[in-house]
């Protein structure tokens, strides 16, 4: 028996001229770890809500989907949250409960299972994916990744069949990405539960997974596995028009296949300590941004999230800081914007007058009720006018939602909108925190050619990103930091042919 | 991530904390008699400095005090009577007695103070919320909801202000009052859009599934929890009875009156001592195992 089957499936929003799904017809297998992968918009969560009758878009819907070898809709609410599990994008957004035992337990009081049996699944499913230690925390101290381990374990506890996963992992760093994805494939193997994770970024997946499909243009292919495996470079105009990101080849390795015969590991671990014992920045009349010995912690009971972090970045240079979650690289950030004051240390600024921050949500920026008058927000300081926005609109390729609400937007169209409204007042510094996150491959591209654009008038950016092919082919120099310090600083393309990991 | 605070009296089902907290504040606040404030006060102060700690304490005291102090010295301005004749003030006089009443109001104020400070760090908002009744559906739901969320916005507030302050690009910061409108309303919107998520993360699990909802408990009120409960609940009645004798027989004005026999404030003390026992053994938390050797990683 398949566990998801669509036979030849139309479906259109209600309201909406163009079909999201037009005769789409596929088949999972029971047991299955299958890829839905599609841009974003290409109609990968509309697919997936047709398979839970609860969450199901309100629209027309032609053709036959089978659940486990019934029509969802035929199921009631009990029978149809028992049977499909759903996990969500957003890791803020989905935990209802304050406390992670509380929200585990939460769908089987709904469900009316009785304690003894609860207690049972609860511990079953706290011992399988190793929640125990949390057990008893706040959902609101979880970091990202916890939380959508605990929604993960929130929908294991109610013992489904068949798990749909809409985009889980693009929140998330590659790191905490990596442990949530072989906690999903520990489920799917050890426990026979089928399932379907949609992405735009499936690379990291393919080691898991048992079969994908593509959805294109509202219907819905097989496709190998083997062309999901590696990311072509992403392509973005190099330094004086040279196609930068084409140049270098993306060193698609994954751990398995990594050189660590001892005489290269040690040298390159030499290489890379090298640059922790080298010492201080010196300053140069063309450094734009200069962190000398800062420190930095949010309470003075707390950690220094900064610690001995020096930096220099040269007026109109491309730099990246990578590191992993939580080694400081936001809160670098905000004390190079001077929003964050070192407790020691000093940091000169020398565009201050003229810098933009985009934060890692696009929604902390976005604050007006149409797409146009978000752009028009900063006109008079920025000095430019209606003719101005209705360019960026166009290069947003958002001309017919001009007037919508930026929220209407979906989550990289808002990230492309934030980016623009910065621009707009042509920063001469630019801060970008995670840029890419959460964006498909052509969102990614079209930020890169922007970002090279900004570059080529002369402003200067520091971007703080997990996107290696991101940085790959817009960075001039890569920053790496470690344990709230910079370990290593070099030019791009040696940074990536030296590097162990990236 | 760093295990949860261990909170007093956890080893005990949360209704006892929850009577014994109840019972002694509410206690508290009816017996204006200087002595009972005073233990009370004592046993409040003492309570707090084991669970809550000493600069948690010492913070609390650093506007309790004065607050004691305030409403000791303004009381004979508001209510010149007594016996005993201090000083005068200009037109006012400022008797013992009038003195006497206000500093007892005063320690009354800080003691209930002090005591509900208490029974926060013992009674955590999940263990509150368990001791709702099963048919309360939405109000546990949406308290912990409130509990989860408010700090997600006030973080996110943050955030905003933060990035404001980081894009000098868009000229001037705009004014407090224009800053507070427009955070207000984004963050707003913001919750608004994650609800929409929320309410179907919600419904995906089978919220609204028309099935009598069951509740996981993650406390059990077992045979000492209850033999607990009673001793509590007698010590209480004792203690209110003695309190009524003892009150009955205190006066403030014109003169002072007799403090009553020394029996009669045993109850009160045990009742008062009796949260700080339950820090310590036989009545507390027991010591935990020792780790073993897999644990040291956690």
């Amino acid at each position: 028996m398949s566990a998801l089957e669509f036979d030849r499936v139309s479906f259109s929003y209600a309201g909406a001229a163009a079909p999201v799904l037009l005769d789409a017809s596929f088949e999972v297998s029971e047991g299955a770890f299958a890829l839905l992968v599609g841009a974003t918009g290409s109609g990968k969560s509309t697919l997936l809500r047709l398979a839970k009758p609860e969450i199901a878009p309100a629209g027309r819907l032609d053709g036959a989907v089978r659940a486990l070898g019934t029509d969802p809709r035929e199921l009631d609410a009990p029978a149809s949250a028992r049977a499909v599990g759903y996990v969500f994008q957003n890791p803020d957004a989905q935990v209802v409960c304050d406390t992670v035992w509380h929200e585990m337990a939460f769908g089987l009081e709904n469900l009316g299972v009785p304690e003894p049996q609860m207690r049972r699944r609860v511990a079953e499913t706290c011992n399988f994916l190793g929640i125990e230690p949390w057990f008893r925390a706040r959902t609101a101290e979880l970091s990202g990744g916890q939380r959508q381990i605990l929604a993960l374990a929130s929908a294991l506890a109610m013992r489904p069949r068949l798990l749909l996963l809409d985009e889980p992992t693009s929140m998330l760093d590659p790191l905490t990405e990596k442990n949530f994805l072989s906690l999903l494939f520990r489920a799917n193997r050890e426990l026979g539960i089928t399932v379907v994770v949609a992405t735009h970024a499936p690379a990291a997946m393919v080691d898991y997974a048992t079969c994908a499909l593509v959805l294109e243009d509202g219907s819905v292919r097989p496709v190998p596995l083997a062309e999901l495996a590696t990311e072509a470079p992403l392509c973005a105009p190099g330094r004086d028009g040279a196609p930068a990101a084409e140049m270098r080849p993306h060193s698609a390795r994954s751990s398995r296949q990594n050189d660590q015969k001892h005489a290269v590991f040690l040298q390159k671990v030499v290489e890379k300590a090298r640059p922790m014992t080298g010492g201080t920045v010196t300053e140069t009349e063309k450094d734009a941004l200069l962190a000398d010995d800062v420190w930095y912690r949010y309470d003075r009971a707390a950690r220094w999230v900064l610690r001995e972090l020096d930096l220099a970045v040269g007026e109109g240079e491309v730099r990246a800081v990578v590191g992993s979650n939580g080694c400081g690289k936001s809160t670098l950030l905000a004390a190079l914007a001077g929003v964050a004051r070192p407790a020691r240390g000093r940091v000169r600024n020398a565009l201050a007058a003229s810098q933009a921050l985009l934060p890692q949500a696009p929604k902390a920026l976005l604050s007006c009720e149409t797409v146009e008058g978000e752009l028009m927000a900063w006109s008079r300081a920025g000095g430019y006018g209606r003719a101005e926005v209705a360019d960026a609109i166009a290069r947003l390729g958002l001309e017919d939602a001009a007037g919508r609400h930026p929220y209407d937007l979906s989550g990289g169209q808002q990230q492309l909108l934030a980016l623009e409204k910065l621009l707009l007042v042509r920063p001469r510094l630019l801060l970008l925190d995670e840029p890419t996150k959460g964006l498909d491959r052509s969102e990614r591209e079209r930020v890169a050619r922007r970002l090279a654009q900004v570059r080529d008038d002369g402003a200067t950016v520091l971007l703080a990103t997990h996107d290696q092919g991101f940085v790959r082919a817009v960075a001039d120099r890569v920053s790496l930091m470690f344990d709230g310090g910079i370990a290593a600083t070099e030019p791009a393309d040696e940074f990536f042919a030296s590097s162990w990991l990236w | 991530m760093a295990p949860a605070r261990p909170t007093p009296l956890d080893s005990w089902h949360a209704a006892v904390p929850a009577t014994l907290f109840a019972g002694t504040a509410l206690l508290t606040m009816l017996a204006v008699q200087p002595a009972l404030v005073g233990l009370s006060l004592g046993g409040a102060l003492a309570f707090s400095l084991l669970a809550r700690g000493v600069r948690a304490t010492a913070r609390g005291l650093a506007w309790q005090l004065p607050l004691l102090a305030l409403v000791c010295v303004l009381n004979p301005f508001f209510s010149a009577s007594g016996s005993t004749l201090l000083l005068k003030v200009g037109p006012r006089s400022v008797y013992a007695e009038s003195l006497a009443y206000g500093a007892t109001m005063g320690a009354l104020l800080v003691a209930t103070v002090l005591w509900f400070g208490g029974a926060a760090t013992a009674l955590t908002q999940d263990r509150l919320l368990a001791l709702c009744s099963r048919r309360a559906r939405a109000l546990p739901l949406v308290a912990s909801m409130a509990s989860q969320l408010v700090p997600q916005m006030l973080g996110r507030a943050k955030t905003v202000r933060a990035t404001v302050a980081a894009c000098t690009a868009a000229g001037p910061r705009p004014g407090l009052r224009d800053e507070l409108t427009r955070t207000s309303t984004m963050l707003l919107t913001w919750s608004l859009e994650d609800s929409v998520e929320r309410a179907d993360a919600m419904r995906a699990r089978g919220w609204e599934s028309g099935r009598p909802r069951t509740s996981y408990r993650l406390e059990r009120l077992r045979g000492r929890d209850v033999a607990a409960l009673a001793g509590v609940a007698g010590l209480l009645v004792i203690c209110a009875a003695c309190a009524w004798q003892l009150c009955a027989s205190w006066r403030f004005y014109p003169t002072m009156g007799e403090l009553g026999p020394w029996w009669a404030y045993v109850p009160w003390a045990a009742l008062m001592a009796l949260p700080c026992l339950g820090r310590v053994s036989p009545f507390g938390t027991p010591a935990p195992p020792a780790r073993e050797a897999s644990d040291e990683r956690a």
